[in-house]
């Protein structure tokens, strides 16, 4: 037996090859876009750290992860560290079995504030401290919605701040293309009243205005979550929305009926969305967006959040060949403002060391924003990043509307209790689109929730 | 084969014989065909129109832009716009609109009339021309709808995509690693066990016999994070990583076992009692028994559970993820694979190629293996049961 | 690369090689230590005895201590925790049993799990025996087993992406996914087949089926090789026909393993989640007991207590099947 471990360590140790250091991807000092000061500055605050490592867990693989690489790159330019990053399809089901087997990487990377929530209730994740908790209030847009986001009760049942939010998605956004519009001679809605409008001008034209897709394999439903929360979020004030999210509105309360079924206008209606209302629930909603760019146009909307454009076909140019508008408030409840919603991923420290608080650090600085906004798809609330960092209008429309924002409400569904937000709010909302009443979906829903007490 | 040719002789109709397999292996290969088909279609047709519409050319609709004003050219009747739409390859353009609502307005080579002193002629060959007598202004070229006649066009880009992916081949040889010592070391010792449970004499063997096949039902899942706690612990007893190949192997060894003793016992039991009995009177001890007789003749359930046993670590990735961990330098085939789709997946271009990727292996241990279920090994040996 | 490769075999074979070598001297060993040196022959009777006891146990010894570590202690720690809460702090009591008694995302498992039971099975035991019959009286049988055998290979990432372009429903115009487009052009209505109520179920065990009927393939055409040509003779002689030889002869003498895959196959059927994992997620009254059981224990941080009780109810529902082993073992010993 003790053979093979020894030769299987001798393997691992033969097998380990240092990591090259990835090339910059902006060369410091050379792009004025970007704010290399606050490189400069990290960097010599930073030097004592060379030769460490660092162990990096997070939900980004693919296209995205290469963006992250590049972004980790200048982290170990200026410290010195060597940087594992790591990321798994599974990574909900890794995190809980690393977490509590005791072997973790240093920081973590998650989504989901819930799930978050549950890692410091059960002692998982160090406390990062008020101090950080008071910058993110001060430099963040809507910062105290984003502190709030991080701040978990602890295993001893006193609240802390635990989680640093680093790039964020923006839920409210209708993409379609312009040219369609221009050519049918629509006009992009500003209020809900008049998007009911122009969907039924397109419904009288001959054509379908939305193409909504809620299939996602396992996660089958979550994309009428977003909905149900942005209406939610129109209808009534933000104090609601948190009251229904921690479930002192019951699920089945009027109000939250009334918004499920506001989304039923749309979903349930045949003549609003392509391939009836038979589609919705069974179209994946990676597929669904494509609608926008049939020939005749299979649909004139898509409800989405700002990640949808890498669904989109290859080759689309954003902001010629599609574009966003914000999704409408209604104009009969003015006191409501322009509530946003969004979500974001969060970075916790599963495991404390001096490289994992130096990557916090470097989190703090501009530049660790900036190069990942001058690539594509990350969107930020850190007001000092600079805007002309981003790689174009799109983003930087984006950009500005999380920056000012006075509202900014996490995605409820990230919020709730794992087997609600991740469970039983998806499945409801399938039931609902597939006939159930709005009613009958949100008792279900609150009977599960119960049920978790 | 006799039992093949006394079969024949019997004179069931072999043309039913024949059809009925032709069947079930057609309904076996359709579905995975279509995600071989798709597998070399272009990444945006994967999920637009059916793979089986692959094969004949058809008429695809699609939008253009024309270049913008800046490259217009003035000639001896106004301004004109010239280039091409087509990037060749057989393709032609049969019509052609302005409109998203009759992208087929017009049929190639016409002139048509865009009002405002604006026309606009597309050739079959994808050439266009715009002109009109003033210049055109604006900062972005003409939108326009082609009716496009398409042979069918196949790709290896997805496979090029998924196979330059960094690390695929440190990747497929840690797959390697983790897969042929998981495969061979608990056929070892599952056979041991196995002819132990069957021809030896000691108490309690029958409780054993269903504990072990009551293991096949233990949930991987459950047992994850008790070994891990366990591995850590080791570990760190130790002063070795918790992860490592040996960690990995024994997981994978255990995990197989119980389905293991249970092929193989149960193999192994109904094997002729003669053979063993003569040698056991010939003085034979029962480690030469199980070596120079069992294990021989044990060869077909040796490799058919061999092949799955592979299948199952080759295709694994949540025991690989959890005990080998999930950092760049021992992850396995499919951790690499699927690292390459998006944080939020549906990339099936990528999907499709790798999984034909990955079968490949498994196949050729399948074939390489098939051989010895195919040999009668104890044909003419016994004297029926 | 080179250098990665020569360590990788290096690794191999020193792991296997370690394995064997512990068969190896340990039969040695016993020996030496229990010498029959044939000078005295009580003492070597006796030797000779003191090594049939303890030899059973070396030779299942390794195995033994596999399962107990890997399967056993984690079943006995579920055990545990399934009297605890979530996190697995506070003990609860029967609280979890209580519950699943009363949830009827539950209940609406157990019925699903019994009809997966009674269907694939059965389903991939028939098909199984079928293929290996009849494949091996054509020229072209090899071909046709390995295409039987093919999905076994596909990783079920692969397979699940397989199946959407077979199930795959768009509302109007061209289906991309092959099922509705049999549909259509046979001029029915398109289907949302995985939502279908109560068939859906069947639309996912034929994923499983598609997949598991190569593993009943393969092993019982293996043992139908086993089977002794005289006998096979002797019928044809006797003057029986295909139908008679394939009913008296070839399944009683393979009936041990047709037993075996149809245990296997129920067992796996209790355990397999990921069809339904990845397909469904148990949506559309599709859920089955392992993926409540994956679901409770991971989704949003998981409840340990909860999914334990799950787990021990799949584990319970093996039971039968064990005491019907037991019964086979003591049989054989008995004649």
């Amino acid at each position: 037996m003790k053979t093979i471990l020894k030769t299987g360590v001798a393997a691992l140790a033969l097998f380990a090859t240092t990591a090259g250091a990835a090339e910059l991807k902006f060369k410091p000092g050379e792009d004025s876009r970007l704010n290399w000061g606050s490189y400069e500055e990290f960097k010599k605050a930073h030097g004592d750290l060379k030769g460490q490592t660092l162990t990096i867990f997070g939900p980004w693989r693919g296209d995205d992860e290469a963006l992250f690489q590049n972004v980790l790159a200048y982290f170990s330019d200026a410290t010195g560290i060597t940087v594992k990053y790591s990321s798994s399809e599974n990574y909900e089901q890794q995190i809980v079995i690393d977490t509590q087997a005791g072997s973790p990487a240093e920081v973590s990377i998650l989504a989901q504030p819930g799930l978050f929530a549950d890692l410091a209730a059960k002692g998982y994740l160090v406390p990062l401290g008020d101090d950080l908790a008071g910058w993110v209030k001060e430099n963040y847009g809507a910062g105290d919605s984003w502190v709030s986001y991080g701040t978990y009760k602890g295993k001893d049942g006193a609240s802390g701040y635990f989680a640093f939010p680093y790039k964020a998605d923006l839920k409210s956004l209708v993409w379609y293309v312009p040219e369609n519009f221009e050519e049918a001679g629509y006009k992009v809605p500003t209020t809900m009243e008049d998007l009911y409008k122009l969907s039924d001008q397109i419904v009288k034209d001959g054509g379908t205005p939305w193409c909504i897709g809620l299939g996602s394999g396992g996660a089958t439903g979550w994309p009428a979550t977003d909905w149900v929360e942005d209406l939610m979020l129109r209808m009534y004030d933000p104090a609601t929305y948190d009251k229904w999210v921690s479930n002192e509105l019951k699920f089945n309360d009027p109000k939250v009926v009334a918004a499920i079924d506001e989304f039923g206008k749309f979903a349930k209606n045949g003549k609003y969305v392509d391939g009836g209302v038979a589609a919705v629930a069974s179209t994946d909603f990676r597929d669904s967006p494509k609608g926008l760019f049939a020939i005749p146009p299979k649909c004139y909307m898509h409800r989405q959040a700002s990640f949808v454009p890498s669904f989109f076909p290859q080759g689309t140019k954003l902001g010629t060949d599609a574009d966003f508008f914000y999704m409408p408030t209604y104009a009969s409840k003015p006191e409501l403002g322009k509530p946003v919603l969004g979500a974001g991923t969060l970075v916790a420290l599963t495991k404390d060391s001096k490289p994992a608080r130096a990557f916090l650090d470097f989190l703090k600085t501009p530049i660790a924003h900036e190069v990942w906004m001058a690539q594509s798809s990350f969107l930020t609330p850190y007001k000092a990043a600079k805007p002309e960092a981003y790689a174009n209008d799109t983003m930087r429309r984006e950009g500005e509307i999380l920056t000012t924002a006075t509202s900014f409400r996490f995605d409820g569904s990230d919020l709730m209790p794992g087997k609600i937000g991740a469970g039983a709010f998806w499945t409801g909302m399938v039931d609902y689109v597939g006939g159930k009443s709005a009613a009958d979906v949100g008792t279900g829903i609150q009977k599960a929730w119960d049920g978790l007490k | 084969m006799s039992i093949t040719q006394s079969l024949r002789r019997t004179g069931l109709p072999r043309l039913f014989v024949h059809g009925a397999i032709l069947v079930i292996a057609l309904l076996w290969l359709l579905p995975t065909l279509g995600i071989f088909v798709s597998s070399l279609r272009d990444k945006d047709q994967i999920t637009v129109s059916g793979w089986w519409t692959a094969f004949s050319g058809a008429a695809q609709t699609q939008a253009v832009r024309l270049d913008d004003p800046t490259r217009q050219t003035q000639d001896a009747t106004g301004f004109v716009i010239k280039g091409t739409l087509l990037d060749g390859a057989g393709k032609t353009v049969t019509a052609f609109g302005t409109r998203v609502q009759e992208p087929a307005a017009y049929p190639a080579d016409q002139i048509a009339d865009l009002g405002e002193g604006v026309s606009l002629k597309v050739s079959a060959d994808g050439s266009y021309e715009l002109r009109k007598a003033t210049a055109f202004e604006g900062d972005r070229g003409q939108r326009v709808y082609l009716t496009v006649m398409t042979p069918p066009a196949f790709t290896f880009d997805n496979y090029r995509t998924v196979l330059n992916a960094e690390g695929i081949g440190k990747a497929f040889i840690n797959s390697l690693t983790v897969t042929i010592p998981a495969t061979v070391i608990p056929i070892l010792i599952a056979a041991f066990a196995a002819y132990a449970l069957a021809w030896m004499e000691f108490p309690g063997r029958a409780i054993l016999i269903a504990v072990v096949v009551g293991l096949i039902v233990v949930p991987l899942q459950m047992s994850l994070i008790p070994l891990l706690k366990m591995y850590n612990g080791v570990g760190a007893l130790l002063g070795v990583p918790s992860k490592t190949y040996a960690g990995i192997w024994l997981a994978h060894t255990a995990f197989g076992m119980p389905l293991a003793i249970y092929l193989l016992r149960n193999y192994i039991a109904g094997l002729p009692k003669e053979i063993i009995e003569s040698a056991r009177v010939d003085g034979a001890s029962d480690f030469e028994i199980f070596t120079k007789i069992v294990l021989p003749l044990s060869f077909p359930a040796l490799a058919s559970f061999a092949i799955f046993q592979f299948l199952w670590v080759w295709n694994d990735l949540l025991v690989a993820m959890v005990f080998l961990g999930t950092d760049k330098d021992h992850l396995v085939l499919t951790g690499a694979l699927n690292a390459l789709l998006g944080s939020r997946g549906g990339n099936w271009e990528i999907l499709t190629a790798s999984a034909f990727i990955t079968i490949i292996v498994p196949l050729f241990v399948f074939f390489a293996l098939q051989r010895y279920l195919v040999r009668g090994l104890l044909a003419g040996s016994v004297k029926g049961g | 690369m080179t250098g990665q490769i020569v360590s990788a075999v290096g690794v191999m074979i020193a792991g296997v090689f370690a394995c064997a070598a512990y068969y190896w001297l340990s039969d040695k060993l016993l020996n030496a230590a229990l010498p029959v040196r044939g000078a005295d022959i009580f003492a070597d009777s006796r030797n000779l005895n003191r090594r049939a006891v303890i030899r059973p146990w070396l030779f299942i010894g390794p195995a033994l201590l596999l399962l107990a570590a890997y399967l056993v202690y984690p079943v006995v720690a579920t055990l545990w925790l399934s009297f605890f809460d979530r996190s697995g702090d506070a003990f609860v009591g029967l609280d979890n049993y209580r519950w699943a008694l009363t949830d009827s995302e539950f209940r609406q498992s157990i019925f699903n799990n019994i009809l997966w039971l009674a269907v694939v099975p059965a389903a991939c035991t028939f098909l199984g025996l079928v293929i290996a019959v009849l494949t091996d009286r054509i020229w072209w049988g090899n071909i046709a087993k390995s295409i039987v055998f093919m999905p076994m290979a596909i990783s079920f990432v692969g397979a699940s992406v397989i199946w959407k372009f077979v199930y795959e429903y768009r509302g109007a115009g061209t289906q991309i996914g092959l099922l509705n487009a049999i549909v259509t052009w046979f001029g029915g209505d398109p289907q949302v087949w995985i939502s279908l109520p109560f068939w859906n179920n069947f639309f996912l065990m034929a994923i499983l089926i598609w997949i598991q009927s190569g593993f009943a393939m393969v092993i019982l055409s293996a043992a139908l090789r086993g089977i002794p040509e005289e006998t096979i003779e002797a019928a044809v002689i006797d003057g029986a026909n295909g139908w008679q030889i394939f009913w008296k002869i070839m399944v009683p003498q393979i009936w041990g393993t047709i037993a075996v895959v149809w245990t296997t196959i129920t067992i796996l059927v209790l355990k397999v989640f990921d069809i339904v994992l990845t397909m469904t997620n148990g949506q559309w009254n599709t859920m089955v007991l392992a993926n409540l059981m994956f679901d409770w224990m991971f989704r949003g941080g998981g409840d340990s207590g909860r999914a334990a009780v799950i787990a021990l109810i799949i584990m319970a529902a093996v039971t039968p099947i064990m005491v019907w082993n037991i019964r086979q073992a003591n049989k054989e010993n008995g004649g």
